[in-house]
Parts: structure tokens; C-alpha cells; sequence
């Protein structure tokens, strides 16, 4: 089992980008969410 | 909202079967061994990646002539989702080089055009933070997009026949030329379940794009008032 | 034709201006000399592995420079607000973009030629043997970088830190050239040179697609 490290390596790596990416995607979703929350409900209180 | 979820499922499933057929499915390489098995993982991303690339330029393109702000959208999505393809090709490719060729890095043809064209999404990506306006940035940026995926068959023409007097890794002659049909089939799997991987991350980015546009018009518009 | 008759007016307009001031090729030329010479520290010339990275240098030497010189191209218009003039002057926007490139590449060409006796007098690399075709190399080289490069500076130009942006852009497009021509220049500068015309073919369908990009995509970079 020559070099098990590296491909564990390599995979956890790999895997580790796509999910922090994709966690970063829906943190920032969730952050626009809110903002476009926080812009509506500003704009129906000044009509 | 539910067929992203469904395709995001369908993505984690087929990726996880992928890597099983890589480990189980996949014979044993006999010089490399078991480091040989990045192989699927690393040459799946990158298909996938020159695919969000492809992806981006169809939004490009589309834009320059719609002129509707979803290519837009599709354009940012597909290079953003291209560069984190990308990034991991670059990083288990040394890490598979470094235990059968004892160095992390070697200026072979591939991994080079790859590491050009990862600069070149990077450089559009950073085009996009500098200009303000909003349809002045779509434009400019579609622009610079056709012309970087224009570019790519040259990269890798040019780094291919006039970069390679020094012998390259003997290995990879070719992808398909005497590789075991198994192993073909196996690399043919982590291709799509990596392109589907894919897939799914553009939509979300997509999503994530076309709600900062919302935002952008609400903004607009709580200032005028 | 107009697109040709306007290119040939604009053209001229190009010209005049600079030679007027010469301030463009003088600093650029001095600004190659400067870059030949710190080359010069940073590896050791005149040995025989200098000779190996020589035509490497001289290129990145002009694709800096280049980056450097194209930067005023569309700028100069924006200040001057002479760039809606100047579409609404011509039928075909193509033309300005043929002008500023023809204009771009004379002018890269030129310093070149000025600094290609100091090139060889500090790297102790005779020219001589095959001139023509160093200098046709040289001439589809600087080409194709003013071609992209006059595409990209018309992007640049309206951007924030456009100073930056424009060898961003720019530098890695032109990778292709870098490769091609250095290899090229290196074997015509070789102790047995010879001609790779096969390299000098790639660079003329670099020239020729990104020309056809630049005709097809270009009057979309001048709307306001």
C-alpha cells in the first residue's frame, strides 16, 4: 500500500475544494438574502 | 429550487461512485500502483473544468449578442466553477507527480497550458471586480472571455509542439493510447460524474449571481427614494 | 473601400502624433534597454547558457515594453474625448482598430530594430547570419501582440487600475507568441541556424485569428 497518503491526500483535497466552494456559494446566498430582505422591508415602510 | 437539490444528490452519488470505481473497479497500474488511482480524479476535473470554460464562452457569446444580464450571469458562473476545477487539477497533479517522479512540478505540457488557462479566469475574474458599471462590466468582460477561450487551443498548440524537446513523463502519451479498457471506462465515469458535478455548482452560482443583481436594483432603488 | 481609405487617414493621424513627440518609442526603447541590462545581472551573459536564454529575454523583453506602450493607446482618446468623434467619422469601426494596430506593431517594430545591436552586443550573439528572417519573426511576433494588445488596452482604458489590468490581461493571452517566438528567435540565433517555419506559420494564424476576432468583436468594445 505504496503512497496511500498521497492519494488520500489528493482526494481529501479535492473533495475539500468543491465542498468549501460550494459552501461559500450559500453563504453568500444566505447573506443576499438577507440583504434583500432587509431592502424590502425598508422600501414597503417609506411608501 | 427542488431540481437543484435532486441534481445536487444526483452529483454527491455519482462522485462517491466514481471514487469507489476508481479504487475497486479500476486495475491495479503496475509501475505507479496505487498513487495511479488520482489519475480518474485529476483528469475528471479537469475535463469538467475546460467544460465550465466552455460554459462561460457560451454565456459570453450569448450575452454580446442578447444583451440579456442571465448570460451574464452564466458567464461569471461557468468561470468561477471552471477555476475551482481547475485549482484541483493543479493540486493533485503534483501531488501524484511528487511520489513517481520524486518532484512536485514539472513543466510538462499539460499541467502548463492548464496553469496558463487558470491565469487567464483568474485575470477575468479580477476584469470583473474593476469596472463599476454594471453593463459597461457584462460587456467588457464577455469580450475578454471570447478572446480567453479563443486562446486556448493556442496555449495548449503552442506549449504542446514547441515546449516538449525535453522528454516528458513517459507516462499519459495520450489519454486512450494502450490504457487498459477498464481503466477507460472507469476515467470515462469520474469524467461525467465530475461534469455533473459541475453542473450543479453552476446553477448555484448562477442563483447566487441573479440575487446580487436583485439586490443591486433594490439598492438602486432605495436610493432614489 | 472606406474601411481601407479611413484606415489610411487614421493611420496617418496616428502617426503624426507621435512623431511629433517621438515620446512613445523613446521611452519604450529606453525602457527595452533598461530591461536588457538588468537581464544581463540577473544571468550571466556571455556564457553559453546566456546564449540559451537570450531570445527568451529579448521577447519578454518586448512583451513587457509592449504592455507598457499600449497602455496610452485608447487613453489618450478618453481624455480627450475624441473617441465619439472618431466613431461617428468612420463607417466602419473596424478601421480604428486596424490603425491603432498598424500603428501599434510600426512602432513596436521600430524599437526593436533599435535595440537589436545593443541585444547583441551585450549577449555577444551575432545577427548577422539570418537577419530577414529575424526580422520577419520579429514582424509576426509584434504583430499579433498588438493586435490582442490593442483589443485588451481598449478594455483596460475604462476600468480602474487600467495601469495593472492591461499587462493582466494581456500577458497571459500572448503566452502562444512567448513560446513560439522565443523557440524561433533562439534556433535562428543558434551556432547552426535555421529557419522554423513552421513556428513562424503559428505565429501568422495567431495574427490571423485574432484578427478575425477583433473584426467580428471589436465595434462592441467602443460602445459607450
Amino acid at each position: 500500500m505504496k503512497n496511500l497518503n498521497s492519494v488520500f491526500a489528493a482526494y481529501l483535497i479535492g473533495w475539500g475544494a468543491f465542498f468549501l466552494f460550494y459552501v461559500s456559494i450559500a453563504k453568500r446566498t444566505s447573506d443576499l438574502r438577507a440583504e434583500v430582505d432587509r431592502l424590502k422591508s425598508s422600501l414597503t415602510r417609506t411608501k | 429550487m427542488g431540481k437543484r437539490i435532486v441534481l445536487g444528490a444526483v452529483a454527491i452519488l455519482l462522485v462517491i461512485a466514481a471514487a469507489y470505481a476508481s479504487f475497486y473497479v479500476a486495475p491495479e497500474e503496475r509501475t505507479m500502483g496505487l498513487v495511479q488511482r488520482i489519475f480518474y480524479f485529476h483528469v475528471g476535473s479537469a475535463w469538467a473544468g475546460l467544460l465550465a470554460f466552455f460554459v462561460c464562452f457560451i454565456g459570453n457569446l450569448m450575452y454580446v449578442w442578447k444583451r440579456e444580464p442571465k448570460y451574464d450571469w452564466l458567464g461569471v458562473a461557468g468561470a468561477e466553477v471552471g477555476l475551482v476545477f481547475t485549482t484541483v487539477v493543479l493540486i493533485t497533479g503534483p501531488i501524484w507527480a511528487h511520489p513517481v517522479w520524486g518532484i512536485w512540478w514539472t513543466w510538462d505540457a499539460r499541467l502548463t497550458s492548464t496553469f496558463v488557462l487558470w491565469l487567464l479566469y483568474v485575470s477575468y475574474l479580477l476584469l470583473r471586480t474593476l469596472i463599476e458599471e454594471p453593463e459597461r462590466r457584462a460587456l467588457h468582460s464577455a469580450l475578454f472571455g471570447i478572446f480567453a477561450f479563443i486562446d486556448v487551443p493556442l496555449v495548449f498548440g503552442a506549449i504542446r509542439w514547441w515546449r516538449t524537446q525535453h522528454p516528458s513523463p513517459v507516462i499519459m502519451g495520450g489519454p486512450g493510447s494502450g490504457l487498459d479498457p477498464t481503466m477507460r471506462k472507469v476515467l470515462l465515469f469520474s469524467g461525467l460524474a465530475m461534469c455533473v458535478l459541475m453542473a450543479f455548482l453552476i446553477a448555484e452560482r448562477y442563483v447566487l449571481e441573479k440575487m446580487r443583481s436583485e439586490v443591486d436594483i433594490l439598492q438602486r432603488e432605495a436610493e432614489a427614494q | 473601400m472606406s474601411l481601407l481609405s479611413n484606415t489610411a487617414i487614421l493611420l496617418g493621424k496616428e502617426l503624426r502624433t507621435e512623431f511629433r513627440s517621438r515620446e512613445l518609442l523613446t521611452t519604450t526603447a529606453v525602457f527595452i534597454l533598461i530591461v536588457l541590462v538588468l537581464f544581463s545581472f540577473a544571468i550571466n551573459p556571455g556564457t553559453e547558457e546566456a546564449r540559451q536564454f537570450a531570445p527568451g529575454l529579448l521577447w519578454l523583453a518586448i512583451l513587457f515594453a509592449a504592455s507598457l506602450m499600449f497602455q496610452s493607446c485608447f487613453l489618450r482618446e478618453q481624455t480627450n474625448d475624441t473617441l465619439s468623434s472618431l466613431r461617428l467619422a468612420v463607417s466602419d469601426p473596424f478601421a480604428i482598430f486596424l490603425a491603432k494596430l498598424i500603428a501599434n506593431t510600426l512602432f513596436l517594430l521600430m524599437t526593436e530594430l533599435l535595440m537589436l545591436p545593443f541585444f547583441a552586443i551585450f549577449y555577444n550573439i551575432p545577427l548577422w547570419s539570418k537577419l530577414p528572417a529575424l526580422i520577419l519573426v520579429l514582424f509576426v511576433g509584434s504583430l499579433g501582440i498588438s493586435i490582442a494588445g490593442t483589443a485588451i488596452s481598449a478594455i483596460s482604458a475604462q476600468a480602474r487600475m487600467r495601469e495593472l489590468l492591461l499587462p493582466l490581461l494581456l500577458l497571459p493571452l500572448l503566452t502562444p507568441v512567448l513560446v513560439v517566438s522565443s523557440l524561433v528567435t533562439g534556433s535562428l540565433l543558434d551556432r547552426d541556424p535555421i529557419v522554423q517555419w513552421k513556428g513562424i506559420g503559428f505565429l501568422a494564424v495567431f495574427d490571423l485569428i485574432f484578427l478575425t476576432a477583433l473584426w467580428l468583436f471589436g465595434e462592441y468594445l467602443l460602445e459607450e
